[in-house]
């Protein structure tokens, strides 16, 4: 396997855009990553295009990969359409990276594109039911309820068992509110307060409404090369992909002992990488709803287990603190357009570790970051699928 | 309507015999699952499932009130997950007679299984599925020891 650099980055800005369709908001994602790395179509060899919900919400149900590149120009070349629900974009990143590690390839284009505005929300959040084994959709499980109570992370019984308050859930809130006010991307660029957090609609006991994640159209794209073939196509600097790793969930049963699947497949990125958790600069991780992201400190082997509200209390993931997470305002600020979200965390870091991030730049240009996605929900206790990305610059 | 999953209870004919849910028990090492698979997840071995009865009591593990609804729901409306004697953690909606509200469940309590329409909505009026609701009689408030050992709350 050969080390594997991304040399481009493109995002189209999350949010609604009623009048655009999946390949309107795809085109300025991949055309952005092209500029980036001087890169034309005529030079790619192969392209993977993520996204999870646009056969049920625009009723394109196959070939969209092909449908969106054609329409920015690229054809001809292999096109794989990935669906991983909510961490497609990471397995389109995956794909890529391995076409290109392997030789396959020498230089490929992963893109993440989700059009979640159709003019009917009940359908929409129908439609991420539907990204749930169907024996669990059918009896009304919604994502939220997955965080509240579900035993995979049971944010609720965390009040029990670690003490955790309504306040410490909303903390995440406040601070990725915070670092999507300073994001020209962001969905939402209001800076939120614990009360505001706390006090707005319950949405699921105990999870209140600007602790989840909204509704959002949006797009973001790579191209990546070899390490050493970098500096053909341009002059910024190459970051290069130290380990890139895909886990399925695994069916447990009550008392399992293994470790949870967020906590393995971080584990075996930073295996791969070569680091531990103290190598890292920053963070992208997944907090579709915000308290999970405090579970996420634990899992990612950032903090002893209950001491993730303390990471933000002593402003160590904070934009300016130690270890920022979620620079770009993360699911609930930047948006979660749900099978682009993968590669709007590795286009932020990108711009983070050249630093290109404009108001919320993180002062020592980070040198070590982490991308973590994950999404769909299985029987047996389980997300479906974990992506952990880390770069290197 | 139709529906994309199969039957995972039924309800026998004989007086008497409330529903129950169909699992599957490995005959290797004794994993019980719900709903039925072909291959056991534990032991990882095919050929060994055989369908099992279970679920006619559970203990209810976790419990929310969601507030919003999809299509073919209505909120607010209680959704569990129910620790059943036989070994499996599920995810379950509550019975209609249970008035929605704060404090009605409690996590340990004890549970019996119900059938009856997923939801009163055009939607889904008209399929059965199974759902729990909390044994009121105070004397059962603890399952027999062994099922109580094995439905032991762990997370």
């Amino acid at each position: 396997m050969r080390e594997v650099a991304i040399i481009g980055v493109g995002a189209h800005p999350t949010g609604k855009f009623t009048d655009k369709p999946l390949k309107a908001l795809a085109y300025s994602a991949i055309w952005g990553a092209l500029d980036d790395s001087g890169v034309t179509p005529a030079e790619l060899d192969v392209a993977y295009v993520g996204n999870s919900l646009g056969g049920l919400l625009t009723g394109q149900e196959g070939v969209r990969g092909q449908v969106v590149l054609q329409h920015s120009g690229i054809s001809g070349i292999p096109v794989i359409n990935v669906e991983n629900a909510c961490a497609s974009a990471a397995t389109a990143l995956r794909g890529a990276w391995l076409e290109v590690a392997s030789g396959a390839a020498e230089v490929a284009l992963a893109v993440g594109v989700e059009k979640m505005f159709v003019g009917d929300s009940a359908r929409t959040i129908g439609a991420l039911s539907a990204v749930s084994e169907l024996d669990l959709a059918e009896m009304g499980m919604q994502f939220t309820t997955s965080y509240a109570i579900h035993p995979k992370i049971n944010l609720k019984a965390k009040m029990d068992d670690y003490g955790w308050t309504i306040a410490d859930f909303a903390k995440p809130a406040v601070k990725n509110s915070y670092n999507g006010t300073l994001n020209p991307l962001a969905q939402h660029r209001r800076a939120l307060t614990i009360e505001e957090v706390v006090q707005s609609r319950v949405v699921v006991e105990p999870l209140t409404l600007y602790m989840c994640a909204s509704i959002s159209d949006g797009a973001a794209a790579a191209v990546l090369c070899p390490a050493d073939m970098a500096s053909r196509f341009t002059a910024k600097t190459p970051i290069r992909i130290a380990s890139c790793i895909l886990q399925s969930g695994v069916y447990r049963l009550p008392g399992d002992a293994r470790a949870d699947s967020a906590t393995t497949s971080a584990r075996a990125a930073y295996e791969q990488a070569g680091i531990g958790p103290e190598d890292l600069d920053a963070i992208e991780l997944h907090d579709a709803m915000a308290p999970a992201e405090l579970m996420l400190y634990e899992r990612l082997g950032l903090c002893a287990p209950g001491d993730g509200p303390k990471l933000i209390d002593d402003g160590v993931t904070t934009l300016r603190g130690r270890l920022p997470v979620n620079p770009s305002g993360g699911l609930c600020s930047r948006g979660h357009p749900v099978g682009a979200t993968g590669l709007l965390q590795i286009a932020e870091l990108v711009w983070q570790m050249r630093g290109e991030a404009g108001a919320r730049q993180i002062e020592q240009r980070p040198k070590v970051a982490m991308a973590q996605n994950q999404g769909g929900l299985l029987l047996g206790q389980d997300s479906a699928a974990y992506g952990v990305t880390i770069l290197k610059r | 309507m139709s529906t994309a999953t199969p039957a995972n209870f039924v309800i026998p004919t004989e007086p008497g015999r409330g529903p129950v849910l169909l699992g599957s028990r490995c005959r290797s090492c004794g994993t019980v699952v719900f709903p039925r698979m072909p291959v056991c997840p534990r032991c990882l071995r095919n050929g060994t499932m055989e369908e099992t009865e279970l679920g006619r009591t559970g203990r209810l593990y976790s419990h929310t009130i969601a507030h919003f609804a999809p299509q073919g729901f209505i909120a607010p409306f209680f959704q569990v997950f129910v620790d059943l004697p036989e070994g499996p953690r599920i995810f379950s909606l509550v019975g209609a007679e249970v008035p929605v509200g704060p404090g009605v469940l409690e996590d340990r309590m004890e549970m019996r299984l119900v059938v009856e329409p997923v939801a009163a909505t055009p939607e889904n009026k008209d399929r059965l599925t199974y759902k729990y609701v909390p044994v009121k009689s105070a004397s059962s408030k603890s399952l027999p020891a062994e099922s109580a050992a094995r439905a032991r709350r762990d997370r």
